[in-house]
């Protein structure tokens, strides 16, 4: 369904991304993982359209996308939940949910994608007129989520979800996002909580300082010593 | 210091309101592209006048009812303020710079105005002129009153549609966050040509409305810069509403401090509460 | 005497020349005019041009000039050129006022600024109309006596404002080049980098602001009895200021003498359309040609000339930098290595955002001589940690002590002089200075503090010491990430800090070049630094640091020998989420 091929991202003369390549199929929840500094959010923000790549292709259900405008990414079927979230703090949590469904295609089922939201994350119907900016970290992580299955989407980007929040939230905001999954929306999620992206996803790529250095399935990579080094700078005895 | 009779305070108060309303008129389109846009677009004053003058041409050499004017004008100035927006962001301008751009554009247009027009003074003399309506011991001018009613009518709807329609709920966002906004759709280009057109629509109306209330004179351009500046600061950047009020409360004061003292110390009372505003709450007035 | 400085003189004493010419008065007079307004545009530029705080009040203060020696002479009989001190006096007194004020509000910048002086100058015009300093009708200096310089009263006047423009232009050459200027500049690019980095941003734009205030007082004053009948509604509007805002962006801001080639070149305009059949269209260009500029030339014709011959002379150059060259001979500072003294030491700290604690009773020593990692997951509070102390944030609680002195709530460039420099995660350099001037900054202005040759030296040693030497010339956008990187690291240095705060400066950095930058962090500990790095490449903070400390969340979870602490299961639960222990 997606398919980046040997992409290379700069911020000016430097190399953020090197030559990455991944995939992920119809339905897949594939993580990506690796040290800060790694590019991750870089490679997630090309995808959503919000850095330019230099070279390479993004193909995303046949169509390339890679010299497409930013805000055309969206009617394509790919919406993002940024690192940080990145409300718009100043308006209501139904407005941001509502900007969520902007384009044609998602406003016609507006309704409908609203219930959903709303089945999923029940916590956020009583704080549908609050500014988004006044809720807790794992409420507007809940309507950031929200905000982009409202676009109906059939790649739903997640960067980070689980920053700054505690692990109880961060528990049942995977669990969303694996019922996000299970409902038939591909999911490409990256992640500095490693074992619980592991543990949620099929496949999973491991990114170090731009590159993608080691790819398989999910459940039998936490046991490799190579992410522990890593991550921990601890070599294998 | 003399204090007025009430009859006499109360008429202030009131021809405060009225050029209150024009104040938020004028500020509306400078407010909203300076909150939504970031530009600083001296070149609607520009605007308001020219299309003052013109809607005084059209009057009183070709006999059009100013009002019919209404239905002319904005259409046309909506063109030309995308056409300016469109010319603008080929380049990449600092808020600051596109102060400095649009007061070149000023100075452009005011020329022009005077070729045409020479620096006379010019009065639009309509029949609607003398016509008032009486409450009691106060006149209501029917120019005075259209200016107002027009301009609340103006800032509702502008507020509305920001509130509720999705055009205005893009607007807002794209103006919080420009690259999340454009993730999810939202066209940044397409949008800020829209918003810069109906900018200079409404730049239009005001000017219409000017021409209807005042003396015109190329000179004056620049002198409603300041007063018009501190309605839109004072009532935030980005709103509908705000410069209206803003600009009440100037008129207001300015008409009172009028009638209790001298009319020239008027502009201390706007000029003021800006300086306070900006030293007190600076966080409220940028964005 | 310096070159320029006795041009101008000379040039000075030609003009001088011209009321014995002959000439009729209408030159004289136009004369005048270019005078008057290079002192006007000049001045304006010494505050905004340089620091970028652009003021549109620049009229407020003309026309406080124009006021005291209009009264003093007009009303009080004062001899006229007893008036001109007085004038630029009380204007920069006024302006040395409302700067202690304004420049106090840390968001007044930029459009703000400008607003707030602008409503300042209607204000003034407001009083002055409606007080006893003029009252309504203005004041008539018909009666006063020109003072007899020159063979006519144009002619004196005309002598006047060329001593007036000789001064301004001095001044403002003076300054671009002195400590002030540099600062200046510096406030201009990132104030809040140059009041880290040990510039006093608020001394220094109060000193600049009086002396544009003076300036513009001067000019008020002269062109007082140029007009012989001031009124509050033709001194007190929107003209002058943006007229000189017109002439220095026309001709440049960034260099001394723009202003004063804009105010020649419009006034020259002016003179041009307005002699000819149609003002009106003579405007019209003027503004035509004032849009032109900004879109095109958006540095003025002095910035674009200067664009154009450094692109000239300057050959490409490769991309690739020269390894670090060896350590130069003097320390950095005379210390044992690795001692147990405790050099930095922060108790409690505490630092809350709208909401989120990013910093939480933090207590933590770092000891002389010693490299610290500070570790800990994304948005752990590292970077605020180094905020902190550097005295970028103010901290919400607890203290910050160095070498015994505390230090918490000290402004950031006190800070700086105590001896402490950082470097940023994403460099800020001042963009619009050279590599070799943003190093000369560091070490002019931080805890070394010396002359400008001597800094001239240290910039030169610094820059070989982190392998830039081939570099000095080039602009900061010139340069690739690891060049930037290296940059933070000279500026840091050429301070000669006791405490060195790194902040990610390994990230985005390929391999081979991470290599290079801890052994160049390893030779600044041995030059006599200690040094607390903020890092994620693992293998580099095993390679260097001593000590390493865990921050999560905002509390300080471990600290102690790196092995240790990265084997501890609270550390590793933080990094690798809760199911792995």
């Amino acid at each position: 369904m997606l398919e980046v091929r040997n992409i290379s991202v700069y911020y000016g003369a430097a190399p953020a991304l090197w030559d990455v390549s991944l995939e992920v199929g119809p339905g897949e929840l594939v993580c990506v993982v690796g040290p800060n500094g790694a590019g991750k959010t870089t490679l997630i923000n090309a995808i959503a359209g919000l850095n330019r790549v230099r070279s390479g292709a993004i193909v995303f259900d046949g169509r390339d996308l890679t010299r497409m405008p930013s805000h055309l990414f969206c009617g394509a079927g790919v919406a993002i939940v940024p690192e940080g979230r990145r409300l718009f703090d100043q308006m209501s949590v139904l407005e941001n949910l509502e900007l969520g469904s902007f384009i044609s295609a998602a406003k016609a089922h507006r309704r409908e994608s609203l219930a959903l939201v709303l089945s999923l994350f029940p916590a956020l119907e009583a704080k549908l007129k609050n500014p988004a900016g006044s809720l807790s970290g794992g409420q507007q992580q809940m309507v950031a989520i929200g905000r982009a299955l409202m676009a109906r989407p059939g790649l739903l980007l997640l960067d980070e979800p689980s920053l700054g929040l505690a692990p109880l939230i961060v528990s049942d905001m995977f669990r969303a996002i694996r019922s996000i999954n299970q409902r038939g929306t591909s999911v490409l999620l990256v992640e500095q909580n490693v074992s619980m992206a592991l543990g949620l996803a099929q496949r999973a790529y491991v990114m170090e300082e731009g590159r993608i250095v080691m790819q398989g399935h999910a459940s039998e990579m936490l046991e490799r010593p190579e992410i522990q080094k890593a991550y921990l700078g601890i070599e294998a005895p | 210091m003399s204090w007025p009779s009430l009859n006499l305070l109360g008429q202030a108060i009131l021809s405060g309101i009225f050029i209150g309303g024009l104040y938020g008129l004028i500020g509306l389109g400078l407010g909203l592209t300076w909150g939504l846009l970031r530009q600083i677009n001296l070149a609607h004053f520009g605007f308001v006048f020219l299309a003052a003058y013109l809607s005084y041409q059209m009057a009183t050499e070709w006999g059009i009812d100013p009002l019919a004017t209404l239905l002319v004008l904005p259409p046309l100035f909506f063109l030309a303020g995308a056409g300016m927006q469109w010319l603008l962001a080929r380049f990449e301008i600092t808020p600051f710079n596109s102060l400095l751009v649009t007061f070149g554009i000023t100075v452009v247009i005011e020329s022009i105005i005077q070729g045409i027009w020479t620096a006379d003074f010019r009065r639009l003399e309509t029949h609607y002129n003398d016509q008032k309506f009486t409450i009691g011991n106060f006149y209501l001018p029917v120019p005075e009153l259209l200016t107002l009613l027009l301009s609340v009518a103006i800032a509702v709807l502008i507020w509305a549609a920001m509130r509720y329609t999705d055009l205005g709920k893009a607007l807002r966002a794209m103006a919080q966050d420009g690259p999340i906004a454009a993730a999810f759709g939202i066209n940044e280009k397409g949008m800020s040509l829209m918003l810069a057109g109906v900018c200079a629509a409404l730049a239009a109306v005001a000017g219409i409305c000017l021409a209807l209330t005042f003396t015109l004179a190329p000179s004056q351009i620049f002198a409603w810069v300041g007063v018009v500046f501190a309605a839109v600061m004072l009532g935030g950047l980005g709103s509908a509403l705000g410069p209206l009020v803003a600009g009440v409360i100037i008129g207001v004061s300015e008409a009172v401090t009028m009638a209790v003292t001298a009319p020239s110390w008027a502009p201390i009372v706007s000029f003021s509460l800006l300086i306070a505003m900006l030293l007190l709450r600076p966080d409220k007035v940028g964005r | 005497m310096n070159k320029t400085v006795a041009a101008i003189l000379a040039t000075g004493a030609l003009m001088a020349s011209v009321p014995w010419l002959g000439l009729p008065a209408f030159y004289e007079s136009l004369l005048y005019l270019g005078c008057h307004w290079m002192v006007l545009a000049l001045s304006w530029n010494i505050l905004s041009g340089y620091s970028g705080y652009f003021s549109f009040g620049h009229g407020a203060f003309f026309g406080i000039g124009m006021y005291t020696s209009a009264g003093l002479s007009g009303n009080l009989n004062w001899p006229f050129l007893w008036t001109l001190p007085a004038a630029a006096a009380l204007a920069a007194l006024l302006g040395i006022g409302l700067g202690t004020v304004v420049f106090r509000v840390k968001s007044v910048r930029g459009e703000l600024f400008a607003l707030l002086t602008l409503a300042i100058t209607f204000v003034v015009g407001t009083i002055v109309l409606n007080t006893r300093i003029d009252g309504g009708p203005g004041i008539y200096l018909n009666a006063v006596a020109v003072p007899a310089l020159g063979p006519t009263a144009p002619a004196s006047l005309y002598l006047m404002a060329l001593a007036a423009a000789v001064l301004s232009l001095l001044l403002a050459y003076r300054i671009q080049y002195s400590k002030l200027g540099i600062g200046l500049f510096a406030i201009h690019d990132d104030e809040d980098v140059a009041e880290v980095m040990g510039v006093p941003t608020f001394a220094y734009k109060l000193i600049a602001f009086g002396v544009s205030c003076a300036l513009a007082g001067l000019a008020g004053g002269i062109h007082a009895l140029f007009v012989a009948y001031v009124t509050a509604g033709e001194t007190f509007n929107i003209t002058v200021p943006l007229t000189v805002v017109l002439m220095s962006v026309l001709g440049g801001t960034r260099h001394w003498a723009g202003p004063a080639v804009g105010a020649v070149v419009i006034t020259g305009l002016l003179y041009y359309f307005t002699a000819g059949n149609n003002p009106v269209a003579g405007r019209a260009a003027v503004g035509v040609i004032l849009v032109v500029v900004i879109l095109f030339m958006p540095n003025g014709i002095l910035g674009y000339l200067g664009k154009a011959r450094r692109k000239r002379s300057a050959p490409a150059r490769p991309a690739a930098v020269a390894t670090a060259a060896p350590a130069p001979s003097a320390p950095i500072a005379q210390v044992a290595l690795r001692s147990s003294e405790v050099l930095l030491e922060v108790r409690g700290l505490s630092k809350a955002f709208k909401g989120v604690q990013a910093l939480d009773r933090v207590n933590l020593q770092v000891h002389r001589g010693e490299i610290l990692g500070l570790l800990g997951p994304n948005g752990s509070g590292k970077s605020t940690f180094i905020n902190v102390v550097s005295g970028h944030y103010e901290a919400s609680g607890g203290q910050v002590i160095f070498e015994g002195h505390q230090l918490t709530g000290l402004a950031a460039h006190r800070v700086a002089h105590a001896g402490i420099a950082r470097t940023y995660q994403i460099p800020r350099p001042f963009a619009h200075l050279t590599v070799r001037q943003n190093v000369v900054l560091a070490a002019m202005f931080g805890g070394a503090r010396v002359s400008q040759r001597v800094a001239e030296h240290e910039a030169a040693q610094w820059l070989e010491f982190t392998g830039l030497a081939g570099k000095g010339d080039a602009l900061p956008d010139d340069l690739n990430l690891h060049q930037r990187k290296f940059l933070e690291l000279a500026r840091a240095l050429a301070s000669r800090p006791r405490l060195v705060l790194l902040d990610e400066v390994l990230s985005g950095l390929t391999p081979g070049e991470i290599n290079e930058a801890i052994d160049l962090i390893r030779k600044i500990r041995d030059r006599g630094a200690t040094i607390v790095f903020v890092e994620h490449v693992m293998r580099a903070v095993m390679a260097l640091a001593d000590r390493v400390a865990v921050l999560n969340h905002g509390k300080l979870i471990a600290s102690g020998p790196a092995n240790e602490v990265m084997s501890n299961s609270e550390v590793v639960t933080a990094y690798l989420g809760a199911a792995h222990a």
